[in-house]
């Protein structure tokens, strides 16, 4: 979806501002994260709609990362981007939640194919919240105060 | 031939010293610890015996010549005492009568015929009466040197001497003094009589039993070492009371006693020394005997055990070979799984850094080819140039790729599935898989299936990958020939524990010196960026993982055959690590 809005989170520099760079100029809004640490501040600031994330990472590790954007609640997904093919370790990334998992290098189609899978998905859940929100607000108006309260 | 076994038979030239060093030490331990002490007990008891049963023997030759002295000291008693009661008994007149001397002789030769002659000699030394077979009547002995010792003694027993009859004999006389007259009364005794009273003793083929005077003349005739009345060669040594009885071995300076044992007694009257001489040889034979008898039956006892220490010390050290081998093929094989495994994660690693700067390269690639699209170059040359290479890049980007990937693949631990498989069916699927790659380098699958085999349980994706990696070996293996067969056969196993599956090939084989390292990891005889050289390393990881085996047999030109055993069940502790993930 033209205009998704991805943080991209890698602890490989240029191989994050080249992805930003082939993103962007997808039509895409990147902001990019170096560590686990960066990209939870990000997305406690931001609202982002998929979370492209490396597995291995100094500091905070990627698994780590995931669990802890799991326990923020959000409908963000998270698309996994590993040099380390290792299908243990993708498949523990996707029990925990994650979208799906790429092997590095890729091909910048693949990648997109996989974000465009990740954005339908976080869409979908997107959706299906707002009806049963709205759902509730019809069955029960006096909880729908509260319901946008914390939101908001 | 099985891969791991290939050094196996180098280890007996290369432990050959010592077990032979071993074997030196086991045989000598079983000599020192059960030969020697045999030994020592066998000699002992044998040098002790031997002592016992000769001082026996010695004692018994020593009572034998005692006895045989007695008869012949009772002999010259009885016949003196006989002549000195007639000679008190009857008067000189009585006996002159030849009637009245005749039949005292009868009478005294009735029973044996001891006396030969008998006579009456007056004081004057003439023989004055005479019964006997010579004419020696009124022969006169006054100058004869007993009739001194008689007249002067009152009975005299004589040396064996010639006299007038001019035949070796002896004489009892005993004097009488009657009416201040002495006369004498003298029988002469039989020689054949008496030499076989005193050789009568029966001492085998060498012994010999002779009487002989203080002078060394011979009394009777000894059997090997001279006659009667000769000299003996030896010296007689002088008189004793005892019986003594000597050994003369073959050292003595003496020959004619040499290897002898001699035992001998003196007689009292008159002063004859009792010889029994007998070879020792003969006098113990049968000690010798029984001495030869003990010692061969030690010897053989000694000889055996030598033999079955020999033996089992063999036996031993066949079996310590063989547990020699057994643990160096083990070794080896933990040493090959150990390589393994340091490998694998040394390959994680370096695919794992390999892969980002992969990725980068790629990305740059990919920016490069967007900024290439909006730009606006009229340079037909370059852009063909420009795409021909960002093709090449990504071709060899993706060939880095496959290397890393299947690096990791390599390395990759156990995170499978287990499944209840029929192998029949599933072997089916992965030839249909590969049919149509095979079938363009003229390659057809024969599949010889046992249709009894029962479903296995084990790891199908893992299975896959090696039956995968092995057909595709067997593909290329038929290169440089124009057709071909993959021959994939599965049987129960020998041992009844699993199945056996082979994929054997008709390509070009492999040589012997390569056949050692195909398990390894990285070796590949394909040219260089055709092949990771890690598809043979991960059929054998995952093989024995899965509790099996992998062997390999070729020949070049004719083909090669890979043979797998698979367990029924997975071992147990791979199914609790599975279990417990």
């Amino acid at each position: 979806m033209i205009g998704s809005r991805i943080l991209l989170v890698d602890d490989e520099i240029i191989f994050a501002n080249n992805m930003s760079k082939l993103l962007t100029s997808r039509g895409y809004r990147v902001i990019t994260a170096n560590n686990g640490e960066s990209a939870i501040r990000e997305l406690e600031e931001k609202d982002f709609d998929v979370v492209v994330l490396d597995l291995k990472m100094p500091g905070m590790d990627g698994i780590t990362t995931l669990k802890e954007i799991k326990k923020l609640g959000l409908f963000t997904e998270t698309l996994i981007l590993t040099g380390h093919g290792s299908v243990d370790t993708a498949l523990e990334a996707i029990k925990i939640g994650a979208y799906d998992y790429l092997a590095k290098p890729c091909e910048i189609n693949e990648l997109v194919e996989k974000i465009e899978g990740a954005w339908s998905k976080k869409d979908d859940g997107e959706k299906k919240d707002m009806q049963e929100k709205i759902q509730r607000v019809v069955e029960s108006p006096a909880d729908a105060f509260k319901l946008f309260k914390k939101k908001k | 031939m099985k891969k791991h076994f290939f050094n196996g038979n180098n280890d007996s030239g290369k432990y050959g010293k010592t077990y032979s060093k071993l074997f030196r030490n086991f045989t000598g331990l079983t000599i020192v610890c059960s030969l020697i002490p045999l030994l020592l007990v066998g000699w002992g008891i044998n040098i002790h015996y031997t002592k016992f049963a000769k001082s026996r023997m010695i004692n018994s030759i020593q009572s034998r010549v005692e006895h045989h002295g007695e008869i012949i000291k009772l002999f010259l008693e009885e016949h003196s005492s006989k002549l000195k009661l007639l000679a008190f008994t009857q008067s000189k007149a009585y006996l002159r009568e030849p009637a009245h001397l005749q039949h005292i002789f009868e009478m005294m030769n009735r029973e044996h015929n001891v006396i030969t002659d008998i006579g009456v000699i007056d004081e004057n030394g003439r023989h004055i009466a005479y019964i006997g077979p010579y004419d020696l009547m009124d022969k006169n002995y006054f100058q004869t040197f007993w009739f001194a010792e008689a007249m002067e003694k009152g009975i005299y027993i004589s040396d064996m001497f010639m006299g007038f009859r001019k035949e070796p004999h002896f004489i009892i006389a005993v004097t009488r003094c009657e009416e201040g007259q002495k006369w004498i009364l003298r029988a002469t005794v039989n020689t054949q009589a008496f030499r076989s009273l005193v050789e009568n003793v029966k001492i085998g083929k060498t012994g010999e039993v002779y009487l002989i005077n203080k002078d060394g003349i011979f009394q009777t005739s000894p059997r090997f070492s001279g006659n009667i009345m000769e000299t003996a060669p030896f010296p007689t040594g002088p008189y004793h009371d005892d019986v003594t009885v000597n050994l003369f071995k073959g050292d003595n300076p003496d020959a004619s006693f040499s290897n002898q044992i001699m035992a001998e007694t003196w007689l009292p009257n008159p002063q004859w020394k009792l010889v029994v001489k007998q070879d020792y040889s003969e006098a113990f034979a049968d000690v010798n005997h029984a001495n030869f008898a003990t010692l061969i039956f030690l010897h053989l006892s000694a000889i055996s055990i030598l033999i079955v220490a020999v033996f089992i010390t063999k036996y031993m050290i066949s079996v310590i070979k063989k547990r020699d081998i057994q643990a160096e093929n083990l070794n080896q094989q933990l040493m090959q799984a150990g390589k393994l495994a340091s490998i694998g994660e040394l390959a994680a690693g370096v695919a794992h850094e390999i892969n980002n700067p992969l990725a980068i390269i790629l990305t740059e690639r990919q920016i490069l080819i967007d900024l290439f699209g909006v730009s606006k170059t009229d340079d037909a040359e370059f852009s063909e140039q420009f795409k021909a290479s960002m093709d090449q890049i990504d071709v060899q980007a993706l060939r880095c790729k496959t290397i890393t990937h299947n690096l990791l693949r390599f390395s990759r631990r156990t995170q499978s599935m287990i499944e209840t498989i029929d192998l029949n069916q599933f072997i089916q699927e992965v030839i249909e898989l590969m049919e149509r790659e095979a079938k363009t380098s003229g390659i057809k699958f024969i599949a010889d299936l046992d249709t009894s085999l029962p479903p296995i349980l084990s790891d199908p994706s893992q299975l896959q990958q090696v039956f995968l990696n092995l057909i595709n070996n067997a593909i290329h293996a038929h290169k440089e020939k124009s057709y071909g067969t993959i021959r994939i056969t599965t049987r129960i196993d020998e041992t009844k524990k699993g199945v056996q599956i082979t994929f054997a090939d008709t390509g070009s084989g492999i040589s012997q010196k390569n056949i050692e390292k195909i398990f390894d990891p990285f070796f590949t005889t394909k040219p260089v960026g055709q092949g990771t050289g890690l598809g043979l390393s991960i059929c054998y990881t995952i093989i024995k993982q899965l509790g099996g085996d992998i062997a390999v047999k070729s020949k070049i030109n004719e083909g090669t055959g890979f043979t797998l055993c698979l367990p029924f069940d997975l071992p147990a502790e791979l199914k609790e690590s599975m279990m417990a993930s």
